[in-house]
């Protein structure tokens, strides 16, 4: 298969569906298989390039998720469940905390109760972060609607100006020094951070220099009635959506017509932003393609999130979504599938193009000589 | 002429999503025992975890459909790389980002409009850089553009007197922040004991009331800290800080008129 | 082309107008060389020709300009953008993506033009800069020439009819300030584009241009080359040469001076060229003995050996790449050598704390600003002189002597390019360190503030400082400099008197000494001496 970008929007399609699908169960086999399917893919699909490296960084957040959700338990269970496994010095707080007791004994059961749900979390994290490293930032960025371009841009701006503030920071950090300086402690900080800040904010006035000179912006004139229909599309979408969400708040109404609404709403704001696009004038440069391949990517995750849903409706399967706290969780042969589904993109999605390795050379090698 | 100007749809369209946003924060303690949001508790933050992008895109569309300019989104972006970059950095100081500083300042600085979307871009931005992409980047981008927006309304002042108004702003707005960011998982936290738990059904006094004994008991240990560290920051640099941003906001020629003058000469 | 009819303009902020009645034609296909003292308004003048001026900084304006036709009045400057290109000085904070490809697309993305069609142009564009096998780096491993170019690039994709550009080569070598001119000029002669661009370094553009805009006090001169340069005070050296034997007609380029200098040589021809006095005995200050650095694998200081006197100004010269930022480096202690010792004043900079370091060395880098800290030149004037333990108003008055038109309530980074270097000067001076390191430190100036920085560091050096300088520029070494060091791949190729080592090599001779080869004649001022004696 030849190399080349997988449009980003797939990957983020198949990540998103594999969160939702993570969103439905606690049962830590499940979640261990869907984790391993992220591994998998990551492994086989990460690009050699600054963003791919991140993905270790999101397993490191995951396990922080659940070794803060177990220790909160810790500290604050209530004592649920029977199998005692030690005790802590319990600590009572005074009784305008209504007697609030922290510590006392620490059970299995709470102990495996946080963990399951810490465990979801970061697999939902760790899914997340997959989509992170496969799709570049910058090209996801070039695959926003029009409409928000210039959310984009500002975005893009960000992120090319963030390798350059911190080698700024460096240098400035070595002239203090030469003037007897150093940059330690609080007051070092600040006083490293404020030319870097007043830095930037040079250099973004001939930023936007460059990017007026360059036609940023270009705008057809829009009517006055085409104006008053796009300020009506907002308020109506935005009414619509607080009305549905004001009806699911209360009872009474029915939750199927309040989500209507509120999707109406969304559609009606969709709209909006179509409309919108089409003011601006812009083309993209060699935009990412949606083919077979991005088609199996989505498929994929949304087969995923399919098989359990489908296993969320079902009533037998509802134990094995939320197993109980004091028996053997068990993997049903759906799970085994949906895993398979999950990896299929390793194997579907054309490799990444190849970097040039010197090319990831840090700049001061050739500035410092 | 500000950097973002806000007409009456915009200001609407902020009204509006703010509602909603208050909404999506707040249910645990107004919605009744058998609404949809009750029910399915531990769906509900991932429900409006998806609509509420959705209605901050429509938004800010609304916002910058008067055109944000160049020096606009070059200025939002440097901005936001800078809050991006000071992130991390809480690591190193226990957890407690020195980003709020920035958000606040410019704000102020640089008006409503432009607060608040430097708020959501820059958490956007961050989350991008560090990779803390999630389900709470949704809640964590509308609370800090409340920030930035809060700040851009704050009564007119200078000198002293502006820093003393900035850092009870900054006080207020970070522990606020981090008590409703607590509400995003509070509801539905197991497992955790009746006094500080979500207790479905029980009125709104009972869970306020357990909502602020969970935070008192938990974030506080990282709210005050980051109120602390804001308005150090502010007393420290909110000066030279502000300055520099007015600096950049008078070299972006935002206020200033471009005036061209007929001559009666022909050539 | 460019039409310039009455033009006045005047900054929001400022009462005086930078501009005054300017009335110009640039005929179409022509290279306009733009001239003027730093704060002339030049930097005003190019924005104005697409726009930016008075749309981006807002000001009043009066009177017309337009492009082909087309008024900046009416037009914005984005919907210039396919007329006229803009490359402004800072070529690296103007990019807005961070791929070679991205950069060059961006402008015809902006302009709404069909893929096919910017495909296409992006493949002539890297054809025609010599970018191809850039196309996938990202910018910022670019050299300072290739981003220059890629610059170029990113607006030539616009397919506009005029090109503007803000000191091109001001931050370049002179092997890559060759590459970019000859871009330019072959994008002159076979595309037929009008370039207008603004330049520091006469020597480098001057035989290119066809006509010469002299910007003085808001209003223009234009003319040929010729015409404009028998009066100009803003004049390379081979002019003031040609001006200073009478040549006439006045030639613009070496070649012509070459043709017209024999009988100058005739009568130089038992002279001897005046240098400058090297103090002999005096304190050795820099002692380097077989240093060798690297970054990582790469070797980039091999076995150098160095001394340093007091009362010497050492030019430090040779390709980007050859070790010169990194032996400065190394003299101040931030890079750390794995071989050899270096002693400044006695003592290895790597073993000094932060606040003793500057009492013994000091430096200046590319980029002034970065030393800059405080809001307002009096309070950073202040907090030197805390910081060099030295009394109140030390560094304030070094200052009003170098630059007495410097106010205190400026903030650092709004003074000009002269002022900025001077400020730092003062700053780094008020400490009194023996050894002085400057990294290129002509960068953006004019003729008047490099004469000024010459007399400051002249000064310095006969208080018994001693004066290291990376730099480029060839003819302040020749006025300047006492001895000359070049550096290659890491070593130390020559070593030696200004006079003899800058004469010998072709790739750093001064224009003086290209047009009176192979008689080893330096500065205009020289043969100014040889001939004044002459007549006396």
């Amino acid at each position: 298969m030849t190399s080349r970008w997988l449009h980003p929007g797939a990957w983020w399609l198949w990540s998103l569906c594999l969160a939702a699908a993570a969103s439905q169960t606690t049962n830590p086999l499940l979640l261990a298989l869907l984790i391993c399917a992220a591994v998998i893919v990551v492994a086989a699909r990460k690009p050699d390039a600054p963003w791919g490296k991140s993905f270790e960084f999101f397993l490191f957040l995951g396990a922080m998720i659940i070794t803060i959700r177990v220790v909160f338990q810790i500290v604050f269970g209530a004592g649920l469940g029977t199998t005692v496994l030690f005790e802590l010095p319990g600590v009572s707080f005074p009784d305008w905390m209504s007697g609030l007791r922290l510590g006392g004994s620490v059970t299995l059961e709470a102990i495996l109760g946080a963990f399951y749900d810490g465990l979801r979390l970061a697999t939902i994290a760790i899914v997340i972060g997959a989509a992170n490293s496969l799709a570049s930032p910058t090209r996801l960025l070039k695959a926003v609607p029009t409409a928000l371009y210039e959310l984009g841009v500002s975005i893009v701006v960000a992120l090319t100006f963030i390798p350059q503030l911190t080698t700024d920071a460096g240098r400035i950090r070595e002239m203090r020094r030469l003037r007897g300086r150093n940059s330690k402690g609080l007051k070092g900080f600040v006083s490293l951070g404020l030319p870097v800040l007043a830095g930037a904010l040079d250099r973004s006035i001939i930023l936007a220099e460059s990017m007026d000179s360059r036609g940023y912006g270009r705008h057809q004139k829009e009517t006055t009635l085409g104006r008053r229909v796009s300020i009506s599309l907002v308020l109506t979408s935005l009414s619509l959506a607080l009305i549905g969400v004001y009806s699911l708040l209360t009872a009474g109404t029915s939750a199927l017509v309040a989500i209507l609404i509120v999707s109406i709403g969304l559609i009606l704001g969709g709209v909006t932003l179509w409309r919108a696009g089409r003011t601006r004038v812009r083309t993209v440069y060699r935009p990412d393609t949606w083919a077979l391949p991005e088609w199996l990517v989505s498929i994929a995750g949304v087969a995923v999130l399919g098989v359990f849903l489908v296993a969320r409706i079902s009533p037998d399967q509802a134990l094995i979504l939320r197993p109980e706290l004091n028996t053997w969780p068990s993997l049903p042969l759906w799970g085994l599938l949906a895993f398979g589904i999950a990896c299929t993109p390793a194997l579907s999605a054309p490799p990444p193009p190849a970097f040039d390795i010197d090319t990831n050379e840090p700049v001061g090698a050739e500035a410092l000589t | 002429m500000r950097a973002v100007t806000l007409g009456k749809p915009s200001a609407i369209a902020i009204a509006a999503i703010t509602v909603i946003g208050v909404i999506s924060f707040l249910w645990p303690f107004v919605a009744p025992a058998d609404s949809f949001l009750v029910m399915n508790s531990t769906e509900t933050p991932l429900l409006f975890a998806l609509i509420i992008p959705l209605l901050l895109v429509t938004v800010i569309s609304q916002i910058s459909d008067g055109g944000l300019d160049a020096k606009t989104i070059a200025l939002l972006g440097a901005l936001a790389a800078v809050i991006a970059v000071l992130r991390p950095l809480g690591a190193g100081l226990g957890g407690i980002e020195p980003i709020w500083v920035i958000l606040i300042l410019a704000g102020r600085a640089m008006g409503p409009g432009f607060g608040f979307l430097l708020g959501s871009i820059s958490l956007l931005a961050s989350a991008m850089f560090t990779g803390g992409v999630g389900p709470w980047l949704p809640f964590q981008m509308l609370a800090a553009a409340w920030v930035g927006l809060g700040a851009g309304l704050l009564p007119k002042a200078s000198g002293k007197r502006e820093l003393v108004i900035l850092s009870a702003y900054a006080a207020v707005a970070c522990v606020a922040f981090g008590f409703i960011m607590n509400l995003w998982f509070w509801p539905f936290s197991l497992n955790l004991p009746e006094q500080i738990a979500f207790t479905p059904g029980a009125s709104a006094g009972e869970n306020l009331l357990a909502w602020i004994r969970f935070s008192l008991t938990t974030s506080l240990g990282f709210d005050l800290p980051r109120a602390a560290l804001t308005v150090i920051l502010i007393a420290l640099v909110g000066s030279p800080i502000l300055k520099l941003l007015r600096r950049a906001s008078r070299k972006a020629a935002f206020d200033a008129p471009t005036v061209f003058i007929e001559t009666q000469r022909i050539s | 082309m460019i039409s310039i009819q009455h033009v006045t303009f005047r900054y929001a902020e400022e009462s005086q107008p930078v501009l005054r009645d300017l009335n110009l034609e640039i005929p179409a296909g022509e290279l306009a060389l733009l001239l003027g003292a730093t704060g002339s308004g030049k930097t005003t003048f190019l924005r104005a020709i697409n726009g930016l001026v008075p749309h981006f900084t807002g000001g009043h304006f009066t009177g017309r300009v337009s492009v082909n036709g087309r008024s900046t009045q009416v037009n914005q400057p984005r919907e210039l953008a396919d007329l006229v290109g803009f490359v402004a000085q800072d070529p690296v904070s103007g990019f807005v993506t961070d791929l070679v490809e991205d950069e060059l697309a961006y402008s015809m993305e902006c302009l709404g033009i069909d893929p096919p069609v910017m495909r296409r142009r992006v493949e002539e564009i890297l054809d025609l800069l010599g970018l191809t096998e850039l196309r996938n780096r990202p910018l910022h491993t670019l050299s300072g020439g290739q981003q220059q170019r890629v610059a170029i690039g990113s607006v030539l994709t616009a397919q506009p009819k005029v090109l503007v550009l803000d000191e091109p080569t001001s931050a370049l070598d002179p092997g890559a300030a060759e590459e970019v001119l000859a871009a330019l000029h072959r994008l002159v002669h076979d595309l037929g584009i009008t370039v207008v661009l603004a330049e520091h370094r006469l020597e480098r553009v001057m035989q290119y241009c066809d006509s010469i805009l002299l910007l003085e006090n808001g209003s223009i001169r234009s003319g040929t080359p010729s015409e404009l340069m028998q009066t100009s005070s803003i004049a390379p050296p081979v002019i003031h040469l040609g001006r200073l034997a009478g040549w006439d007609p006045l030639p613009i380029s070496i070649r012509d001076a070459r043709r017209a200098a024999p009988p100058l040589r005739a009568l130089l021809a038992n002279h001897s060229p005046r240098v400058q006095a090297v103090p002999t005995q005096s304190p050795r200050i820099v002692e380097i003995k077989e240093v060798h650095c690297s970054y990582g694998k790469r070797t980039v200081l091999r076995g150098v050996d160095l001394v340093l006197d007091a009362g010497e100004i050492t030019a430090l010269m040779g390709r980007n790449g050859a070790g010169k930022s990194t032996l400065l480096r190394t003299l101040v202690g931030l890079k750390n050598q794995s071989k050899g010792t270096i002693q400044v004043n006695g003592v290895d900079p790597h073993t000094l704390a932060a606040k003793d370091l500057l009492r013994h060395v000091g430096f200046v880098p590319q980029e002034p600003h970065d030393l800059f800290e405080s809001l307002t030149v009096a309070a950073e004037c202040k907090s030197s002189d805390t910081d060099a333990g030295c009394p109140p108003g030390t560094t304030r008055a070094l200052l009003a002597l170098m630059a007495p038109d410097v106010q205190d309530g400026t903030h650092p980074r709004d003074l000009s390019e002269g002022q900025q270097m001077l400020l730092a000067l003062a700053l780094i001076v008020a400490a009194k360190p023996p050894l002085l390191l400057l990294d290129e430190p002509t960068r953006g100036l004019d003729y008047p503030t490099k004469k000024k920085l010459g007399e400051v560091l002249r000064g310095l050096a006969n208080a018994g400082h001693t004066v290291l300088m990376a730099t480029h520029d060839v003819e302040l070494v020749a006025e300047l400099a006492t001895r000359v060091v070049i550096m290659g791949d890491g070593e130390i190729v020559a070593n030696g008197p200004t006079q003899s080592v800058i004469t010998d090599s072709p790739m750093f001779a001064p224009q003086v000494s290209k047009v009176l080869a192979p008689d080893r004649w330096i500065t205009v001022e020289q043969i100014a001496y040889v001939l004044n004696q002459e007549l006396a």
